[in-house]
């Protein structure tokens, strides 16, 4: 059931994963920032966010360009849960009938 | 008197938790149909029913663990696989940063274990719900309620995809890889702020899309991110 070989890769994994997770906040935890510090820690969140789904803007299946097309026109107008549900279900539209 | 400040404390914060756990639920839409089919595919790949969720509960963050799965042989590659899931998660290196000044409030002794449940859509929830309170500063009941339900839902729903296995079919041939997107885009909605404070997120739209083209594997996050940060640094001074 559990072999030693996954079970390193799985615990140098949670490490360095973990690792990860606290160091920017232990950086940065109890220092007065300066305004140009505060400028790109401003900026963190979008960057990210935006870096994170880049890929799909690029992606060569015209199937999932209509689908983000049509989230992102609900993603400027919408709440949450209808843009999710819109993003869903016209993505899986045209997947069906654009094909993959 | 003190009993009646801490009763309302601990319903207050009973409320707060509770509206965080609320607030994942268009958030799962995306989760569970991924969890699921990362089960499988684990499965798939060699690791065990008992190996799955250990694998997605010790290190909680959907993207290192797919690319963990995509590298995996048999026997694994274990410097590779490491590796490749520290680049992928390196952009938790500027999350935690960035949380670091709404976390003020918090002593290290309750930050460090919430952490370990942050991930791009509860940090993002907590950072833009944070934004919008007038203390400046993430509610925490709040970002445990919805960390820990995300949490929660990943391990449950990894480990049934495993169980379930290949009866599940592809899943990713629905529309529901979307719901990523759909939740980052209204996220990034919430942080706008003009189009001109925002050029930074053009450079790394730009920036990322483009390594992902060009190089393969998770370069792209990386890339994208420090762009984007370097040329705001740069409007900024231009300014």
């Amino acid at each position: 059931m559990i072999d030693a070989p996954t079970i390193t890769i799985i615990v140098l994994m949670a490490t360095s994963t973990y690792a990860t997770r606290v160091l920017g906040y232990m950086v940065l935890r109890n220092r007065n920032l300066g305004p140009r510090m505060l400028a790109v820690l401003e900026n963190v969140p979008g960057c990210v966010l935006i870096s994170v789904i880049a890929p799909a803007f690029v992606s060569d299946n015209p199937a999932n360009l209509s689908g983000l097309a049509i989230t992102l026109l609900a993603a400027t107008r919408l709440p949450l849960l209808p843009t999710v549900i819109i993003g869903i279900i016209s993505t899986g539209f045209f997947r069906h009938f654009l094909g993959q | 008197m003190d009993s009646s400040i801490d009763i309302h404390k601990k319903s207050s914060a009973r409320v707060e938790a509770w509206r965080g756990m609320r607030a994942t639920l268009p958030v799962m839409l995306g989760i569970i149909p991924f969890a699921l089919v990362l089960g499988a595919q684990a499965t798939q790949k060699g690791l065990s029913i008992v190996e799955v969720p250990l694998m997605t509960g010790m290190n909680f963050g959907g993207g290192s663990k797919f690319a963990a799965i995509k590298l995996w042989t048999s026997p694994p590659h274990i410097l590779l696989i490491v590796a490749m899931s520290f680049l992928i998660n390196s952009r938790h290196i500027l999350m935690g940063a960035a949380f670091a000044p709404y976390l003020r409030h918090l002593s290290k002794r309750q930050a460090l274990p919430a952490l370990f449940f942050m991930c791009d859509e509860s940090w993002a929830m907590a950072l833009s719900d944070a934004r919008q309170e007038t203390s400046g500063t993430v509610s925490f009941p709040y970002y445990l309620g919805a960390a820990i339900t995300l949490y929660l839902t990943w391990v449950v729903f990894t480990a049934t995809g495993a169980i379930l296995g290949p009866t599940l079919g592809n899943v990713e041939h629905y529309g529901f890889d979307m719901a990523f997107n759909a939740v980052f885009l209204v996220l990034l909605r919430g942080m706008w702020r003009g189009f001109r404070g925002c050029r930074p997120w053009l450079v790394s739209l730009v920036v990322a899309a483009l390594t992902s083209l060009l190089i393969p594997g998770a370069w792209y996050v990386a890339t994208g991110a420090t762009s984007g940060l370097i040329a705001a640094v740069f409007w900024r001074e231009a300014i």
